[in-house]
């Protein structure tokens, strides 16, 4: 029966064609308006969590043009983890004196400026320079997590291998920073 | 065609126990095709309507479960319980109800009135999305995912903000001190949650959870189930998917963000009336979603436990197993204490962790050799021997000492 046949992708339940235009051009001044306010906002939590907001939007962008699996690790990624450890790093560490993060803001703003301009003007450059693509090429955009899983650990192997040594690296780096030297860890209950 | 002829045609598998479920789906989508609805109309309205139909179902299965529980702690506890409103307490929940809609809405003057009205909301979101995907029958899947799994643990982890944004918006300490807490223990017990289920899709080879549950069919020796659970590493694995997902409900003996007696009602402190309620419903549809999750991942989803009782609808038997898991819940929080917050820790990262990266391997061992006997003699060992030393370890270094009392004894 046609009709109990597996959905698959999530854009297919608002019948969404993955070529369209439509969730770009809606999707894409919502994030950049989250991306904005969280660099504008003085208070480091309300910045966190926009910036949360528009990791999951650029999640809700990915959905639509088809990418399930990128957009689903996306969000688990950026949003369940990175954004809680933004927000937890906060709740353990001082604030900082708002007045004077708001005094400081022109400063920043030309700071930020001189260091984002180059990258724009990379981003633009390289995205110019790659032309109009093939019609009918991604008429179907067809891949499936096995092809990612394959691809991952086949022809990108070494690369898996360098950045997971390098995360092993950095968790054992970080556990050392947090040990307190010359204390043996133990539970109060011994005590 | 007319309207009586569609659904004639429809009407077999229609009026079928097995898609009772589905029924208000299919009409409306009979309905709107017999008007002349565009496609993306009548697919969009089946899927508002599934929706409803699991929302509905759960916030009846949640007004039930509030009473139930209730009622089952008083018995353990040897109280009466709820037995005022209506025969044997039925209209408690009636009764809570209006309680909670008629109560007034405070907010505080310290709190950031939008992060505050939006954290309530975005609580129950990620329960509702997750429940969506849970295939509860053979016909029954409102929404049909390639990568079920996947969404539901992406859609989980939103909880951990929303928190986090109940107690730092409310603007008080109580809420801070649960909102810390709850994060870090859910960030703990997220682990062996996802680890363990790791293994079954090693061995089913696909993230889509209806495929999980096709691969558990069929019988050993002619009676005993081919769930997960009756296999070396899945019964490691649905252990710890167990206790993880007590955690990650935020139950006793693991509901330390918000015990009361320590820091009054953790992140929901400053809350109260609907907004209050909100927190309840996302916590009660949250336990459903965990408990549908371990259901399918490692009992088998809607089979039937035994052979010959196919003619049951399907559904009836996940629900059936989930009255049984919840139950259990019920059970668990009526005879353990709270623990503390460092046995939490520590019992997450010294032993949960490290035996649920252990069913991996497992897992893939079952995978090459098949299952079978090579399959028990090689698994079995792996995961017996790291599980009985590491409990003679855990019961011999890491237990807390015992308590003496200064003054209490006499």
């Amino acid at each position: 029966m046609v009709w109990t046949r597996p959905i698959g992708r999530i854009g297919r339940i608002f019948s969404l064609s993955y070529l369209s235009m439509t969730p770009l051009l809606i999707l894409s001044p919502l994030i950049l308006l989250a991306a904005l306010g969280a660099v504008w906002k003085a208070r480091p939590v309300h910045a966190a969590l926009l910036l949360a907001l528009s990791l999951a939007l650029i999640a809700v962008l990915y959905l639509t043009i088809g990418a399930d699996f990128i957009g689903l690790v996306q969000f688990m990624v950026y949003v369940g983890a990175v954004a809680v450890l933004i927000v937890f790093s906060l709740l353990i560490t001082r604030p900082g004196d708002e007045a004077e993060e708001l005094a400081r803001r022109p400063r920043s703003v030309v700071t930020g400026l001189v260091c984002t301009l180059p990258v724009l003007w990379v981003l633009v450059h390289v995205v110019s320079r790659l032309g109009n693509l093939p019609a009918g090429a991604v008429e179907n955009p067809v891949f499936s997590v096995a092809h990612v899983g394959q691809v991952l650990f086949t022809r990108y192997a070494p690369a898996v291998l360098v950045v997971g040594v390098l995360l092993t690296a950095v968790m054992i780096g970080a556990a050392l920073f947090a040990r307190e030297p010359g204390k043996k860890p133990q539970c109060p209950s011994d005590s | 065609m007319s309207l009586l002829d569609r659904l004639q045609q429809a009407a077999p598998a229609l009026w079928s126990p097995e898609w009772l479920p589905r029924l208000p789906q299919r009409l409306v989508e009979i309905l709107l095709q017999y008007f002349g609805a565009p496609g993306w109309l009548v697919t969009l309205a089946g899927f508002l309507v599934a929706a409803a139909t699991v929302v509905a179902v759960f916030l009846s299965g949640f007004a039930l479960l509030s009473l139930v529980e209730r009622k089952t702690l008083a018995r353990i506890q040897n109280r009466i319980g709820p037995n005022r409103a209506g025969w044997f307490g039925i209209l408690q929940p009636v009764a809570d109800g209006i309680k909670m809609l008629t109560k007034e809405d405070i907010v505080p003057a310290k709190a950031e009135w939008f992060l505050h009205l939006a954290a309530p909301i975005l609580i129950v979101v990620p329960s509702i999305l997750a429940l969506g995907v849970i295939p509860y029958g053979r016909e029954w899947v409102p929404v049909p995912l390639e990568l079920g799994l996947l969404f539901f643990f992406a859609a989980g982890t939103l909880t951990e903000l929303s928190v986090f944004m109940a107690g730092w918006a409310s603007g008080s300490k109580f809420p801070m001190l649960g909102a810390m807490r709850a994060i870090s223990q859910m960030v703990s017990y997220e682990l062996p949650l996802m680890i363990s289920a790791l293994g079954v899709i090693m061995v089913t080879g696909s993230l889509s959870l209806p495929a999980i549950v096709a691969k558990q069919a069929g019988f050993h020796l002619g009676f005993i189930p081919a769930w997960n659970l009756f296999t070396p590493w899945g019964l490691s694995a649905g252990l710890i998917f167990y206790v993880a997902s007590i955690a990650e409900a935020n139950r006793c003996p693991f509901d330390l963000p918000e015990g009361e007696s320590e820091i009054v009602a953790g992140h929901m402190t400053e809350y109260s009336g609907f907004k209050y309620a909100l927190f309840f419903m996302g916590e009660y549809l949250g336990l459903f979603a965990i408990s549908g999750l371990g259901i399918t991942l490692f009992l088998g989803g809607w089979q039937a436990p035994l052979p010959g009782l196919g003619c049951v609808p399907s559904w009836l038997w996940f629900f059936a197993k989930m009255v049984v898991v919840i139950m259990s819940y019920l059970w668990i929080r009526g005879t353990f204490p709270r623990v503390r917050i460092d046995q939490l820790m520590r019992f997450a990262w010294l032993c949960l962790i490290p035996m649920a990266l252990l069913t991996l391997p497992a897992a893939a061992i079952w995978h090459y050799v098949g299952g079978g006997l090579l399959g028990w003699l090689t698994t079995v060992p792996l995961l017996l021997i790291p599980w009985v030393i590491l409990t003679v370890l855990y019961n011999r270094r890491m237990a807390p000492a015992t308590r003496t009392y200064t003054f209490a004894e006499s």
